[in-house]
């Protein structure tokens, strides 16, 4: 209970420290999976690099230049800015995570784009999430997101669900994967939930902070488990 | 029926019948990669265009390929990019 009282009374320094332990967690993940990348061209790897470079990017945004301790230097426009710049990134890292797990249905490993952040295919997640941040900014809400993201995480969870089951026998692994999307999933419930029943109440949003951590240490984990196994 | 190999499979078999020769011919990599000519042609040409790969000819126009410092390195990581891409089933 002290540490939750702690928490609350310093909650402005811990979101940037969270903000910062977020972004190393991505920058780390992106760093490793580029290098994966750059060795392979296989377009799984570089969409789940795009997906923390995403996710990295609007946390960084969100944190550090959306900061409280700035209130007051610039004009409310500019946070309400930054907050809808920090969604639309959320979002498409969200998006680029569940394609990571989908792109074989969709897109053949021979087909080739100039960029895999912006392209034909991508283009659909871009507007998508544009509209979502445009609807949540004229109903003044975030539910738009929210349950966008759950419905996401809800998807990208069966599907982890199912590579466990296909391959839980060979690899210890995918049970943590399945763990994370899960967590991820919660981590978006809460928030719909926060928001909606709990009118932002500052105890659960403790528990959203704590969710999405661990959703992030686990794929470090992941990451780190993977790209150190014996060669 | 045989399950179709995937694409960093077929990259790999090909750099790997690279490496066990040191330098092979392209007639001999068509055979070794068990891929057709058309699929051949274009994974050889990615691979040289991307340095995976090199063409090498001799004085006497004899044509061979040899692998490049990043083909090395992509056999030597090719179990953590396999690991990587089953854990996260991408």
């Amino acid at each position: 209970m002290e540490s939750y009282t702690l928490l609350l009374q310093n909650k402005e320094l811990f979101k940037i420290v969270y903000a910062l332990i977020i972004l190393f967690i991505c920058a780390v993940i992106v760093f490793k999976t580029d290098k994966l990348f750059r060795l392979s061209f296989h377009k799984g790897i570089q969409y789940f690099r795009n997906a923390f470079f995403f996710f990295g990017t609007g946390f960084f945004l969100r944190y550090v230049f959306g900061s409280p301790f700035f209130y007051g230097t610039f004009f409310s426009t500019y946070y309400y800015l930054i907050g809808s710049v920090f969604k639309y990134f959320l979002l498409m890292g969200g998006f680029f995570l569940l394609y990571s797990l989908l792109w074989k249905k969709i897109e053949s490993s021979e087909t080739h784009y100039r960029s895999s952040i912006l392209n034909a295919k991508i283009l659909i997640f871009h507007i998508m999430a544009i509209v979502i941040v445009v609807l949540d900014y004229i109903w003044q809400t975030h539910s738009f997101m929210f349950f966008s993201q759950i419905l996401t995480f809800a998807f990208a969870s069966i599907i982890s669900y199912s590579n466990l089951r296909k391959k839980s026998h060979k690899h210890k692994f995918p049970k943590f994967y399945f763990i994370a999307m899960l967590l991820g999933f919660f981590a978006w419930v809460l928030n719909a939930v926060a928001e909606l029943y709990f009118n932002w109440s500052q105890g659960v949003l403790i528990n959203v902070y704590i969710l999405n951590l661990i959703f992030f240490l686990l794929f470090l984990y992941g990451v780190f488990r993977a790209t150190n196994s014996n060669h | 029926m045989a399950k179709k190999r995937e694409r960093l499979e077929v990259i790999k078999d090909i750099l790997k019948s690279i490496q066990a020769n040191r330098q092979i011919k392209p007639t001999r990599l068509l055979y070794a990669s068990n891929l057709s000519p058309q699929m051949f042609k274009d994974y050889v040409n990615e691979l040289v265009s991307k340095g995976f790969m090199k063409l090498e000819i001799s004085e006497k126009d004899k044509k061979t390929f040899a692998l490049t410092k990043k083909g090395y390195n992509f056999l030597e990581e090719y179990r953590v990019i396999e690991n990587f891409v089953e854990n996260f089933g991408l």
